[in-house]
């Protein structure tokens, strides 16, 4: 475990000397958070509430995912695949820790950083130019904490799950990119779910994505209520242990196939 | 003339060539694509049945407006791949442009040639597939002047968002690293234009009109061809000031690339 904790810290460190580079991102995710909050002022137009979901909330919603972009590495993370391919892998693969582990503890140590460096301060920006929404109580915000955790572990896994792929063929990179498109909708980052037809909301809860972003926007928002957040939260729970399931059996086959090349 | 094209044709088609060795993976490529576009459009189609219109337009409407800009951009961006700032950025740090410049043929030809995307047609062929949707749904009046605008409205679009390629490629010359702020620009002002301008906070809609005149690139092409009145009141010659700000635009990106490439010093790698 101390070897687990020493890995995120020189993660941490290591990602905080690209904070010039995550800076410069938030400028960015400003200008498309101000086009996307328009959007939903012009598509609420006289509208107060949809679904549940105020426009203040959906403006919030706005800020969130922009704010979430990083911390859940939701555009791509190649990190895996890269050493399968250089060969670096049979190094980690002698360390005398988990190999999940490994990469977890590394994930966790980028995460810490973005969260901080880009999650809290889009929202603190934000929180300037727009009139955001909250989460009020200790209950709900410790709601919130939770199920931010529970989608970071549900991102790794699934993550980690995908670029094993690159176990089997040499060129991975086109199917790891088809998958995070996949993401992006289903997880309700580019629209929240409860907006769309119940069929595609129904197709989308048969997929890890949901649990990775709209139940944190839900519980946020106030949406789900009371028994709704710790069933919500128990989904999450399910996913996380699922995927950690199912990365360890891919990558024992994996393993197996491996071939590693001297020089 | 003829030796410049033949030239352009072979060092595409070797691109060609070598993006089709990987097939599988060049078709997952097209696929990822293809649908991350088709997802992007889906994703603001299927919530107008929960809210009806955009600030009053429909979805036909806001349609006409996203099919144009992305088949523009996908073009744009398999055209001027060479030129994608994060990628050239990655050839001035390897030192390639060096090897380029030591060459006897004109430099802009040769980034043009050296990279050619081919996984782009995915974009291309959705937002074209979205433009022909937004046509049945919208009752258009066609006339001569309406179908030239609208092909001047793409070719526009390519070369506006191409010269905001090539001058985020030459700041590389400078920064060596592909600026972030260059992307508000490329991919920010191509969401912009996709949905109508007048749901734009009034600072942003008039940096993009006086600034970098991108309203004239969709939105008042679209608003004389689907006949909607002018929120804006801007003289009635303003859709047809398309190809004025995409040549505009180029003119002033061909300008700032040869300074930049009379000032290039190499990185040393």
């Amino acid at each position: 475990m101390r070897l687990f904790w020493q890995l995120t810290k020189t993660s941490f460190q290591r990602h905080l000397t690209y904070r010039t580079a995550a800076l410069a991102g938030l400028m960015t995710n400003f200008f498309f958070g101000i086009l996307r909050a328009a959007i939903f002022v012009a598509l609420y137009d006289l509208q107060t509430e949809v679904e549940g979901i105020t426009l203040e909330g959906a403006i919030t919603y706005a800020a969130l995912g922009q704010a979430m972009i990083g911390y859940l590495s939701l555009f791509s993370w190649f990190e895996l695949m890269n050493t399968i391919y250089t060969g670096d892998i049979a190094s980690d693969l002698l360390k005398p820790m988990n190999y999940f582990g490994f990469w977890m503890a590394q994930d966790l140590g980028r995460a810490a950083v973005n969260f901080a460096l880009r999650g809290v301060t889009v929202m603190i920006g934000y929180a300037f130019i727009f009139d955001l929404v909250w989460p009020r109580g200790v209950t709900r915000i410790f709601a919130v904490a939770v199920s931010l955790l529970l989608s970071w572990l549900i991102s790794f896994s699934w993550r980690f799950l995908i670029n094993l792929f690159s176990f089997w063929t040499p060129n991975a990179r086109g199917i790891l990119r088809f998958f995070f498109v996949l993401s992006w909708f289903f997880s309700g980052f580019l629209m929240p779910l409860r907006f769309f037809p119940q069929w595609v909301i129904s197709i989308s809860y048969l997929m890890p994505f949901p649990h990775m972003f709209n139940t944190v926007i839900e519980i946020y928002l106030g949406v789900l209520k009371g028994p709704e957040i710790i069933l919500a939260l128990f989904h999450q729970v399910l996913w996380v242990l699922g995927l950690i399931l199912a990365g360890q059996l891919v990558l024992r086959l994996g393993i197996r196939r491996l071939v590693i090349l001297g020089g | 003339m003829f030796q410049t094209i033949n030239l352009y044709r072979r060092l595409i088609g070797v691109q060609i060539r070598s993006q089709m060795q990987y097939r599988f993976s060049f078709f997952m490529e097209l696929a990822g694509t293809a649908l991350i576009t088709l997802l992007e459009y889906a994703a603001l189609a299927l919530v107008f049945a929960r809210f009806e219109t955009l600030k009053g337009w429909t979805l036909g409407q806001v349609a006409f407006l996203y099919g144009l800009a992305e088949l523009s951009f996908g073009v744009m961006d398999l055209v001027f791949s060479g030129f994608d700032p994060g990628l050239f950025g990655w050839q001035v740090r390897r030192g390639r442009l060096d090897q380029l410049l030591l060459r006897p043929v004109n430099i802009t030809l040769q980034v043009l040639g050296s990279e050619f995307m081919l996984r782009r047609i995915g974009k291309i062929v959705v937002g074209f597939a979205i433009f022909l949707a937004a046509l049945s749904m919208n009752p258009i009046d066609w006339t001569p002047l309406k179908v030239l605008l609208t092909s001047l409205v793409v070719v526009s679009q390519v070369i506006f968002f191409g010269g905001l390629f090539m001058i985020g490629a030459t700041i590389t010359f400078w920064t060596v690293e592909s600026i972030e702020v260059v992307n508000i620009f490329t991919y920010g002002g191509s969401y912009m234009i996709s949905h109508p301008m007048h749901i734009f906070p009034d600072i942003i809609r008039r940096f993009f009109t006086f600034i970098i005149p991108a309203v004239f690139l969709n939105y008042y092409p679209a608003l004389y061809i689907l006949e909607l009145p002018d929120p804006f009141d801007m003289p009635a010659f303003a859709p047809f000031l398309t190809p004025v700000a995409g040549a505009w635009m180029l003119a002033l990106a061909l300008a700032f690339w040869r300074f930049g490439i009379r000032h290039y010093q190499s990185t040393g790698t």
